[in-house]
């Protein structure tokens, strides 16, 4: 353990991990309760697509190429939600199709910016599968700073999210601002998914906020206590997953997403033993 | 009761795609008055009140709440509503019936600002108005449907509203509780002087509560006091139930024949 205080480079991870560990949980109570889990997948895609684009203007114009290619992602992502909501407008009976729609062809995109900028490497392994190693001590501090305002907004927003994602109709009716919360909400989803893939990788990231979120669930007998409980069971998962792929040296946002698998699974488990129903 | 006019609707219509569901209504609602909306089902009724509620947009007319034009009106939190269906909210939702009376207080509250103990108070009050105290920590999940519509009704009054507007709320309610409410209504409405809009099919149980009806298919059938109502009823009761007959029959006819009805390219794709 005593190599996470020696080395510079695996303090900011454990920290920014730290946060994360909270944050995706979080954040993804509301995206499961809003049954937008698919929503969050989409967007960690559009996140590769954006990496994807900042690789290639590197190669193109290497000054760019200092730059932190998940910044351009998060572009991306806050991007790609306004347009899957556009689609979703227009797909209002269908609305899975709008985020098939926008994960595909984030995808198939992300892939050919992938191939001209060359960048089949060991850079992208880490955008996609997560890495100890990612995270700067600039990064930290944008990071640090995101996150702060990401939770300052919730807490801020709190009310309106839980009305909204509870009964739509009612919270408009009440003169809840439905188009400008939504917008908002996306916006943070995005923004936490770029912030966390830094760790487990565009691949996993929608799990870090969901699998601990439907774990919570299981147990969580109020709203308040579904976001403790999301947010204990994801940070706990971050933090063993973490040094776990450090000892074992295996990928940290697998390790990671593996024990949140492995979480969810006991709490099935175990409330079905205590005779809990479908939830 | 006073002059003050609570609502005032003038020649509003609207229509779903092409379909006129309202046509021409003019409705005006004063203070303290206890309305009783009726009509046959899809006579539109809930698309009246969701019109006033905002939820959607009448294309002719124009609607003042609270003497202000609804579409610069931002007193929402002076509103309160009970949707008809009240299914609508996800019953997964691991939320307490305490925190979704809560959610009553939203409005009112405006952004960043956080219950305090009296609102809390306020929920546990609007609780044991509807008899659901004891069940306050309990998922909303948890509950029966008529038990949910009494905390979905609980919702609606915490936040003290002085309009509210209930579609069928007491679809599910058990005879009793029924009751109770009806005769909750009558003291909020006599004894705080707040105003009621009541969309029912309990046409012969809502007359001893209200003071005014509406009868509602498309147009506007009647509007008045009760005492007219009662002396009108049968004829009015044939007229509107008898239009029910051909608005069905139109609809029916629509559907076959017409291609440029809003569900037809759907219909289309399927074989047979
Ligand atoms: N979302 C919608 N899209 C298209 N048409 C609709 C929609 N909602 C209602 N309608 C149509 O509008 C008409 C009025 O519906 P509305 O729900 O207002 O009736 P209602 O009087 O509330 O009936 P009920 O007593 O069954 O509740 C119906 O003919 C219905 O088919
Ligand atoms: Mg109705």
């Amino acid at each position: 353990m005593s190599a996470f205080w020696t080395y510079e480079f695996l303090r900011y991870s454990l920290f920014t991990s730290m946060m994360i560990g909270v944050l995706a949980p979080v954040m993804g109570v509301f995206v499961v309760v809003r049954r937008m889990s698919l929503m969050a997948d989409a967007l960690s895609h559009i996140t590769l697509t954006g990496i994807a684009f900042s690789l290639l203007i590197g190669r193109w114009h290497p000054p760019a190429a200092a730059w932190n290619p998940v910044y351009m992602g998060m572009v991306f992502a806050v991007g790609g939600s306004v347009l899957i909501d556009r689609l979703r407008r227009i797909f209002m009976h269908y609305k899975e199709a709008a985020i098939t729609i926008i994960l595909s062809g984030a995808i198939g995109v992300g892939v050919v910016f992938i191939s001209l900028a060359d960048g089949f490497n060991t850079d992208l392994f880490s955008y996609l599968f997560g890495s100890v190693s990612a995270v700067s001590r600039t990064d930290f501090f944008i990071i640090l700073i995101l996150s702060s305002v990401v939770l300052l907004l919730l807490v801020l927003f709190y009310k309106e999210l839980f009305f909204l994602s509870f009964d739509e109709e009612q919270a408009v009716a009440s003169g809840i601002p439905r188009q400008r919360i939504h917008a908002l909400f996306i916006v943070m989803t995005a923004l936490v998914i770029g912030l966390s893939m830094q760790i487990v990788g565009i691949l996993l990231v929608s799990a870090l906020m969901t699998l601990p979120v439907a774990a919570a669930m299981r147990f969580a007998g109020s709203f308040k206590q579904l976001f403790i409980y999301a947010a204990v069971i994801g940070e706990v998962c971050v933090l063993t997953g973490l040094f776990a792929a450090f000892y074992l040296d295996t990928a940290p946002g697998g390790t990671i997403v593996l024990l949140n698998t492995l979480v969810l699974v006991l709490s099935i488990a175990v409330s079905k033993a205590a005779g809990k129903e479908a939830v | 009761m006073s002059t003050e006019e609570i609502v005032a609707m003038d020649h509003v219509s609207f229509k779903y795609g092409r379909q006129n569901v309202l046509d021409d209504i003019s409705l005006h609602v004063k203070k303290g008055s206890f309305l009783g909306l009726v009509g046959p089902n899809g006579s539109g009724k809930s698309t009246l009140i969701k019109l006033l509620l905002g939820l959607h947009k009448q294309q002719d007319g124009t609607i003042q709440l609270f003497g202000e034009d609804h579409r610069r009106f931002r007193g929402w939190s002076r509103v309160g509503f009970v949707s008809q269906k009240a299914a609508s909210f996800n019953s997964g939702f691991p939320a307490t019936v305490k925190e979704v009376v809560s959610m009553g207080l939203y409005g009112k509250k405006g952004l960043f600002r956080f219950l305090t103990k009296k609102d809390r108070q306020r929920v546990e009050e609007a609780l044991e108005k509807v008899g659901m105290r004891e069940y306050k920590n309990k998922t909303i999940g948890q509950l029966s449907g008529g038990q949910q519509q009494r905390v979905f009704i609980a919702r609606a009054l915490v936040s003290d509203p002085e309009l509210l507007i209930l579609d069928e709320p007491t679809v599910g309610v058990d005879a009793e509780s029924v009751q109770n409410f009806y005769t909750l209504l009558k003291e909020l409405n006599e004894q705080q002087g707040m105003t009621l809009i009541l969309v029912t099919h309990d046409i012969g149980a809502m007359s001893s509560y209200v003071t005014d009806v509406a009868c509602l298919n498309k147009c506007l059938h009647y509007h008045g006091g009760i005492v007219d109502y009662e002396e009108n009823r049968e004829e009015l009761m044939n007229r509107m139930y008898g239009h029910e007959v051909n608005v069905i029959e139109h609809n029916h006819d629509h559907h076959h024949h017409s291609h440029d009805h809003d569900h037809d390219d759907l219909h289309g794709g399927r074989p047979g």
